[in-house]
C-alpha cells in the first residue's frame, strides 16, 4: 500500500525541513547559506518526484546556484556572524 | 541539544498532523477537464499549440500574456537592484581595475575545473533553452542555468576575467534588452497579418526544414534565455565590485 515514491518524498521533505530550521537557527550566516542549499537539494528532488521536471529545472539553477551564490556575496559585504 | 527541541515539537506536529488528516482525504484519480483539455489539445486538437511540451505551450501560448507580465516583473526587480548598485561613468571605469588586495583567484586546481564546468554548463542551458518546446525546460530554466556560468568565473577567477574578456555589465545589458525587445516582437508580430497579441497558430511556421519548432515558442525561449541569463550577469558584476571600492566612492561623494 504504502508507495516507494511517496515515502521518498516524505525523507526529502524532512530533510529538507530540518536544514531550513538549522539554518534559521545557525548564527554563523555561512553556514547557514550552506543549510539553505541542501535544503534546497532537498526540496528539488521532492519536485523531481512530484513529476514537475520544469520546475526542477529553474529550481536547481536558482536555489542551489544564484540564490546561494547572492547570499555568499551579500555576507561577504557584510559581517560573517548573527549578533543579537 | 536544547536547539533541536523546538525542531522535535514542528515534526511531532507534522507526523500527528499528517496520521489525523490524511484518512479523510480521499485521492484524486483522474485528471481535471481543463488539464484534459490541454492535454488533449497542445500537439493534436483543434486549439493545437504545436509543441508536445504542455508546460511551455501554456507558459507561452494559452497563458502567454501570464508569462509576459512576469517577465516584466522579473525585469524590474533586476533594473531595481542596478539602480541599488548604480555608477556614473568615471566611478564604472574606476571599479574595472583591479584593487592592490586581488591575490588572482583560487588555486590551478579550481580554476581547470571551473573551465570545465563552464562549458558543460554553458552546452546544458542552451539545450534547456532550445528544446524548452519538446522537452521539459524553457527560457527562463535555460537562462538561469546560464546565469551560474559567470558566476563560477567570478567565483574561481574573478569578475576581471569576465570583463577582459568582453562580459561587462554594459555588453550584458544590452544583450538583456536584445532579449526584451525579441519577445516584444515576437509578440507584437501577429498583428500584422490580422491575429491578436501573442497568438501563435497558424501565423509562425510550426515546422521548419523538417524541424519542429512549435511556431513562436522557441523564439520566446530563445529571447527570455538571453534576457535572464545576461540580466542576472549584470546584477552579478555590479555584486561583485568588492566593498572596498564602494567605500571609496561614498567617502569621495561625502567629500564633494
Amino acid at each position: 500500500m504504502i508507495e516507494i515514491h511517496l515515502l521518498m518524498l516524505l525523507i526529502t521533505v524532512i530533510i529538507g525541513l530540518i536544514f531550513s530550521y538549522l539554518a534559521i537557527i545557525e548564527k554563523d550566516l555561512l553556514k547557514a547559506i550552506g543549510f539553505s542549499a541542501v535544503q534546497a537539494i532537498a526540496y528539488a528532488i521532492a519536485f523531481y518526484i512530484l513529476m514537475a521536471p520544469d520546475i526542477v529545472l529553474a529550481y536547481v539553477a536558482i536555489a542551489v546556484g544564484i540564490y546561494t551564490a547572492l547570499l555568499v556575496f551579500v555576507v561577504s559585504k557584510t559581517t560573517r556572524y548573527e549578533v543579537v | 541539544m536544547r536547539k533541536l527541541l523546538p525542531l522535535a515539537l514542528i515534526l511531532a506536529i507534522i507526523f500527528i498532523g499528517a496520521y489525523l488528516i490524511t484518512p479523510k482525504l480521499t485521492p484524486q484519480t483522474d485528471v481535471r477537464p481543463l488539464g484534459k483539455f490541454y492535454l488533449e489539445n497542445s500537439y493534436f486538437g483543434d486549439y493545437s499549440a504545436k509543441s508536445p511540451e504542455v508546460v511551455t505551450s501554456i507558459l507561452w501560448d494559452y497563458r502567454g500574456v501570464d508569462t509576459l507580465f512576469e517577465t516584466s516583473v522579473f525585469f524590474l526587480a533586476i533594473i531595481g537592484s542596478l539602480t541599488l548598485f548604480r555608477l556614473n561613468k568615471k566611478q564604472e571605469k574606476e571599479a574595472k581595475q583591479k584593487t592592490e588586495e586581488f591575490s588572482g583567484g583560487l588555486t590551478l586546481v579550481i580554476k581547470s575545473v571551473t573551465k570545465i564546468i563552464v562549458a558543460m554548463i554553458l552546452a546544458v542551458s542552451a539545450s534547456i533553452a532550445l528544446h524548452g518546446h519538446l522537452t521539459p525546460g524553457g527560457g527562463f530554466q535555460g537562462g538561469s542555468a546560464l546565469a551560474v556560468a559567470p558566476l563560477l568565473i567570478i567565483a574561481a577567477y574573478s569578475k576581471y576575467a569576465l570583463e577582459e574578456h568582453g562580459l561587462d555589465k554594459t555588453r550584458a545589458l544590452i544583450l538583456r534588452s536584445i532579449g526584451l525587445l525579441g519577445i516584444a516582437l515576437v509578440a507584437l508580430v501577429p498583428l500584422l497579418s490580422g491575429g491578436y497579441i501573442m497568438q501563435n497558430q497558424p501565423i509562425f511556421p510550426a515546422e521548419i526544414g523538417g524541424q519542429l519548432v512549435s511556431g513562436s515558442l522557441i523564439y520566446y525561449n530563445f529571447f527570455e534565455f538571453l534576457a535572464v541569463g545576461a540580466g542576472f550577469t549584470a546584477v552579478f558584476l555590479l555584486l561583485a565590485i568588492p566593498e572596498s571600492v564602494f567605500r571609496k566612492f561614498l567617502r569621495r561623494e561625502a567629500h564633494e
